[in-house]
């Protein structure tokens, strides 16, 4: 049993077990560091990612212009790729609003996949024949729900039974994605009729009224959709939350010191169910957006890569909302130029998983710079 | 029929166990000394390729293990600096050299071979244990298995017999348990703890090596498919103890494997159901309601002398 394996990540918040310092070491760090980290490990990486694919005979020059114009090409790969980054957005906001309590969410991959699988079963049974716009706004509501139940479990099995979250979001991650799996190979179940000539092992397209409206109505050379607005809703939420009330408050006074926290009266185990209960609704809202704004129907893979992407925004952006935006445009734009990379200039998308795999392990093993005593 | 099925469903159920077995039993090791390494997937992966790109090139499958075996462990010394002296969070660097490891192999895999994707590469024979071979259905299944399955029992034994019996196993034990008591006892804790993620290390690289070489003769990208954290849910259901993992390892494989003696059982198993077994039973036991074994108490947690 992983019990009370203290996961402070990557020093983001002072561990529990560290001996009392001055009270100054928490009031000022060396908070220059704190961004100078991220971003010189992002530089660095994308600098070697340019290396390794000029080192392997291929054209820098042409691989930096098929990944712009994967990029931002065109209409439609911006709106693609802003898409992309509103998913890994809301996976990075749910990380940082756990993280504030100091767990450490990296189930977002299942929260997605729950999330996805739940508001397709509402889009196709039930929610089309809704009235004014409740059509795709209660699958959206259902799959955020799905994925706050999925995190929530995480939340309890930590407050209950002291089971380390990330060892459990990561096991809930392997069991959703073969639920997701069942569900489109079952025909009592999601998947589309027999009928088709072809029978893929995916659900039907979901009906119009349920999927998202297009933020620029008319616009049909742009994939963007309200997805955008509900994300900036979010993250300004999630900022007022974490900075501006009680609630953040008593979050942080959770991550920081448990025992002192519940001590003070806080309900440490009701906080730590509701923080990992936000994170996955906001992934399970992630995964509802995929599906009713691009995808519109449900395959057992859509949510391949999502929860890590997501998990590094959170990671990188080191607790701040802001961050977590800026962070999430980085990755959406990059994962999409540089699929677009592999198809027009031949350069393997790989390359871009080096660059997120050595951005991850340099900012976590820089922790003891940034955490030094001042 | 119901016969060939069967020595199928053995045969594929212990060739499944077999890279989690190798990789878990390594895996056991490093734990009890305290550092758990997510990156055991990684480590897997960037074997299972390099023993392929190593075996395809000198047409030796041996060396190819060899080569497997040191990039494994490569991987497993920076692991060892990050978690055990830069003192990171040893759970988040392993998600990050896993995700590491899938983009250079998989980069490195298109480069390399591009083209050539389905061909075969040099991999080890089947052994056939004289005697036990001929036994009907058990001998082909279990006694007709490369030489690495045999290298993986060894492993179990090996694993158990250092932990208990000797002065480097008590010295895990103690490091994983109360590092500061054996750093005053005169232990050193940084070394009992390198040693214990570079054994990870080797084993993971003969697990991973076994996909290639042994087991499919071939590379396919991300072909570990979540093996590595597999092998850490075997460690965790099998509660530390080496024969226990062994035989949390068994049973993750025949519950795979039973998905190739359902239909001649005329058994209507979900797949599915199959693929999520292992993960849910480790729930259950990460949070407590199966057994009563615990976890090393050091376990993630870095030391820093005071």
């Amino acid at each position: 049993m992983l019990r009370r394996a203290s996961v402070g990540i990557d020093g983001m918040h002072v561990q529990p077990h560290a001996e009392p310092g001055p009270a100054r070491r928490m009031a000022v760090p060396q908070g220059w560091l704190r961004v100078a980290v991220p971003v010189i490990a992002t530089v660095a990486a994308l600098a070697v990612g340019l290396v390794i694919i000029g080192a392997t005979g291929n054209s820098v020059a042409d691989a930096v212009e098929a990944l712009w114009d994967g990029m931002a090409g065109s209409a439609f790969n911006l709106g693609a790729s802003v898409n992309r980054a509103i998913s890994l957005g809301f996976v990075g906001l749910g990380f940082i609003f756990a993280n504030r309590a100091n767990l450490t969410n990296v189930g977002g991959e299942g929260q997605i996949a729950m999330g996805g699988m739940f508001a397709t079963a509402m889009a196709l049974h039930g929610a089309a024949a809704l009235p004014f716009g409740l059509s795709f706004m209660l699958p959206l509501a259902v799959g955020t729900l799905a994925g706050a139940g999925w995190g929530g479990l995480a939340g309890v099995l930590r407050a209950r039974r002291g089971t380390n979250e990330v060892i459990s979001t990561l096991l809930l991650t392997f069991i959703a994605l073969p639920i997701v799996y069942w569900s489109v190979e079952s025909f009592h179940l999601l998947r589309k009729p027999m009928t088709e000539v072809s029978s893929l092992p995916e659900s039907p397209e979901i009906a119009d009224a349920t999927k998202l409206p297009m933020l620029i109505p008319g616009d049909s050379t742009s994939p963007l959709h309200i997805g955008l607005i509900l994300f900036a809703v979010a993250a300004v939420i999630v900022w007022l939350v974490l900075t501006r009330t009680a609630f953040g408050l008593k979050l942080r006074a959770v991550g920081l010191n448990a025992i002192a926290a519940r001590r003070a009266g806080i309900p440490t185990g009701a906080m730590i169910v509701t923080s990992m209960a936000v994170a996955g609704g906001l992934g399970g809202l992630a995964g509802a957006i995929m599906i009713q704004g691009q995808n519109f129907y449900l395959t057992s893979d859509f949510s391949s890569g999502y929860g890590f992407d997501g998990l590094v925004v959170g990671l990188l952006s080191r607790g701040s909302t802001a961050g977590v935006v800026l962070c999430a445009l980085l990755f959406g734009f990059l994962r999409s130029g540089s699929i677009a990379m592999e198809i027009t200039a031949h350069v393997p998308a790989a390359v871009m998983l080096i660059c997120q795999g050595l951005i991850v392990i340099a900012v976590a093993g820089s922790t003891w710079i940034v955490d030094r005593k001042a | 029929m119901m016969e060939d099925a069967l020595i199928v469903f053995l045969g594929s159920g212990l060739r499944l166990a077999m890279p989690i077995l190798l990789a878990g039993t390594g895996e056991l090791l490093s734990e009890r000394a305290g550092v758990l390494n997510l990156s055991l997937d990684g480590m897997m992966l960037s074997s299972a390729f390099t023993a392929a790109a190593v075996s395809w090139f000198t047409k030796s499958p041996l060396a190819g293990l060899a080569a497997g075996v040191l990039c494994a462990l490569v991987f497993a010394y920076l692991q060892a600096i990050l978690s055990v002296t830069l003192r990171a969070n040893q759970l988040v660097v392993g998600i990050g050299f896993n995700i590491l490891a899938l983009g250079a192999t998989t980069f490195a895999y298109r480069e390399i071979f591009g083209a050539l994707s389905r061909d075969t590469i040099p991999g080890f024979g089947k052994v056939h244990v004289p005697l036990l071979a001929d036994i009907p259905v058990i001998g082909p299944a279990l006694f007709q298995q490369t030489g690495l399955t045999y290298v993986a029992v060894a492993l179990v034994v090996l694993t158990w017999a250092i932990l208990k019996y000797t002065a480097f196993g008590l010295a895990v034990r103690a490091v994983g348990d109360d590092p500061r008591a054996a750093d005053k006892a005169g232990i050193s804790v940084t070394r009992t703890r390198y040693l214990g993620v570079l054994y990870a290390g080797f084993a993971a690289g003969l697990g991973g090596a076994f996909m290639s070489v042994a087991d499919s003769n071939t590379f396919t990208e991300g072909m570990t498919r979540g093996a590595g954290y597999l092998a850490i849910t075997a460690v965790i259901f099998g509660g530390w103890n080496p024969w226990k993992t062994l035989g949390a390892c068994l049973l993750f494989g025949f519950a795979t494997a039973l998905q190739f003696l359902a239909p001649a059982l005329k058994l209507d198993i979900p797949v599915a159901l199959l693929l999520m077994l292992p993960y849910v039973l480790a729930l259950f036991a990460v949070a407590g309601f199966v057994g009563t074994d615990r976890q090393p108490l050091a376990l993630t947690l870095p030391f820093r002398r005071a």
